[in-house]
């Protein structure tokens, strides 16, 4: 059944924008605002394309400027959010000011949940500047209650490698002494119990109970492997986490389950799109593999459950 | 009901401005559009914190060169493409002409190309941009255009004629279609209406080729009802709806037009109706009240019920 709209639910997203494609803002707004959310973007740049195409070219955002969008937001006194969003970013000073602008608006709103992909490198190997990896550690994951490290970046984070599913748990945990309840790593080495066809993701979110004790429900999920290279699927996956952790704020087993499906119904009309263009026996390009997102509309408005999250201890 | 198959792959691109807040220009444009299945590229032209109908608004412009750079990355990759070209509000000469030259390139690419432009230039006797930007319009954007939503005072700009009856709007129209469109809607005039004073009344004009050669002209006229407030955005809106249903209904004015202005009215009196509650009685909304409640209108976007009849001169 489609949920009722998300009525009166007001996200600030701060990433980037392209002309083509889908990745950043462009990936995180459709989506979201098909599920009733009303969506605020910054765009943190704006280039013609994503940069796994051969060419690509546009502007960056300061620091600076942000602040000054910031500060139209908060003259005409419409800073008040319910979560805010964030993704790839290769300014350290941007990604202060970011962190300045979400403790502000926490105090507006002290029910602010903020999303965070702390997007640092992936298969063991950072693609953002190095000195980004204090910032994320010291100010941005203390400040985030969602966030969705993959393996290698969740080992960055907490200094510790993962090489068993207890020590994936023991990360999530030390994650969550940094800040976030709530945690998904959106993949992983890991062995799949279903084959290698397989890759498995992991989630955690711990909660308060009336009687003020703690608890922790964890969530393994098992997703099908695909043989190619999307971008902005991670975007797309940060922003449908939102989206179903909103619906389901104390069931990570369902939110992660309708977001790894939705995921899966964009991907696999993806690369089967991408593979009729390309022709049989060719590697489909970067902009034959962009996610076929507006075609995806019923999936993200109400998507079948394909994967199921099992609850571990 | 929405035939999917003439919406697939039909790419637009929409060259407007971006708001972080709000409905205006690719705000306004790109979500329904995407909601019936377009791809849409999106160049923004500046990025505002808000629309200017705010007591505050800040943020940053485009250059002309700043555009042309975006459009080379896209050129680059051999990705330019495009079905439709949309563009609205624009106060800078040097950046109109350059979307001219974009054009005049993306026309070469794809002789087929319609150009959905709405030359904005004031209102009610005024005009709201720089009066240098009337003969750029006039003589180089215009003749480009095929589709032009042009309010009464744009056409008799464009024209150097007055409309004081509806014979007047018809000789206007035709002037238009000899500058170039093959499409051209009055979106508000103040002739009277045979309901009175509470409608406004829009036309719209469109000249086909028959399969034997032979021209034929479909003329318009539509009664609408008035609403008591400012809107931001709606032309915007009208315009994308307007690419869109035309589109769908390519030989028939008549249903598209319909179709444009009951999706117009069924958002319009959405947002009235919110925004009369969130100000409370006896109160006048503010511009952040009276942004458009574009994604909760998804479904009249999608399929709108025809609530205007045109009426075929």
């Amino acid at each position: 059944p489609i949920p009722a709209p998300a009525m009166e639910c007001r996200v600030l997203s701060i990433q980037s924008h392209v002309v083509r494609g889908y990745v950043g803002n462009k990936s995180a707004s459709f989506p979201l605002q098909v599920l009733g959310f009303e969506v605020d973007s910054i765009n943190s740049v704006q280039f013609s394309n994503h940069t796994g195409y051969s060419h690509w070219k546009g502007q960056v955002l300061t620091a600076d400027e942000l602040h000054v969008l910031y500060e139209g937001i908060k003259l005409n006194n419409v800073h008040h959010y319910d979560y805010v969003l964030t993704g790839y970013t290769r300014d350290t000073s941007f990604l202060e000011m970011v962190v300045d602008i979400v403790q502000e608006l926490k105090r507006a709103n002290p029910n602010l949940v903020y999303v965070c992909d702390p997007v640092l490198g992936d298969h063991g190997s950072m693609y953002v500047p190095q000195n980004l990896y204090p910032v994320y550690k010291n100010k941005v994951v203390p400040v985030a209650d969602i966030i969705t490290p993959n393996q290698f970046e969740a080992e960055l984070l907490t200094g510790k490698t993962i090489s068993t599913e207890k020590d994936a748990v023991e990360v999530m945990d030390l994650l969550h002494a940094m800040g976030p309840d709530t945690v998904v790593i959106t993949s992983s080495d890991l062995p799949p119990r279903l084959g290698d066809r397989f890759l498995v993701s992991l989630g955690s979110q711990r909660h308060v109970r009336p009687d003020g004790s703690r608890t922790t429900q964890r969530v393994r999920i098992e997703v099908p492997k695909v043989d190619a290279v999307f971008v902005g699927t991670g975007d797309l996956f940060a922003a449908m986490l939102l989206a179903w952790t909103h619906h389901y704020p104390n069931d990570l087993k369902t939110a992660c389950e309708k977001t790894f499906s939705v995921m899966h119904h964009v991907i696999q009309r993806t690369i089967s799109y991408a593979h009729d263009l390309a022709g049989p026996g060719r590697r489909p390009s970067p902009p034959q593999l962009e996610l076929r997102m507006v075609q995806s509309k019923a999936d993200i408005e109400d998507p079948a459950i394909v994967t199921e999250a099992t609850v571990i201890s | 009901r929405l035939n999917r198959r003439t919406v697939m792959e039909c790419r637009v691109l929409s060259i407007q401005s971006h708001v972080v807040r709000g409905y205006v220009g690719n705000k306004s444009a790109l979500f329904p559009l995407q909601v019936l299945g377009f791809e849409v590229d999106s160049i923004n032209s500046v990025q505002f914190s808000n629309h200017t109908g705010y007591a505050h608004w800040k943020g940053q412009v485009l250059t002309a060169e700043e555009l042309n750079v975006l459009y080379e990355g896209i050129k680059l990759n051999k990705v330019n493409h495009y079905d439709y070209i949309l563009t609205g509000y624009s106060r800078d000469t040097s950046f109109l002409e350059m979307v001219v030259d974009i054009i005049q390139e993306l026309k070469k690419a794809n002789p087929s190309l319609v150009y959905v432009c709405d030359p904005v230039m004031g209102d009610h006797g005024a005009m709201y941009v720089p009066e240098i930007l009337l003969p750029v319009y006039r003589d180089k954007v215009v003749p480009l255009a095929d589709i032009l939503t042009p309010n009464q005072f744009e056409a008799e700009l464009l024209t150097g004629r007055k409309i004081n009856t509806q014979e007047d709007a018809i000789e206007v129209m035709d002037l238009l279609h000899k500058m170039g469109p093959e499409t051209v809607v009055l979106t508000s005039t103040d002739l009277l209406s045979k309901h009175g004073d509470k409608f406004l009344v829009a036309l719209g004009s469109q000249k086909l080729t028959k399969p034997d050669g032979t021209n034929s002209n479909q003329k318009i006229c539509m009664d609408i009802p008035k609403v008591d407030a400012v809107f931001v955005g709606t032309g915007d809106l009208f315009a994308a709806m307007l690419l869109a249903w035309t589109h769908l209904h390519p030989k028939d004015l008549k249903t598209a037009c319909e179709k444009t202005v009951s999706v117009m009215h069924h958002v319009i009196h959405r947002t009235i109706t919110y925004a009369n509650d969130v100000a409370g009685p006896g109160k006048r909304p503010s511009p952040a009240q009276l942004e458009l409640r574009m994604v909760q209108s998804k479904a009249d976007i999608e399929n709108p019920s025809v609530v205007v009849e045109a009426k075929v001169l």
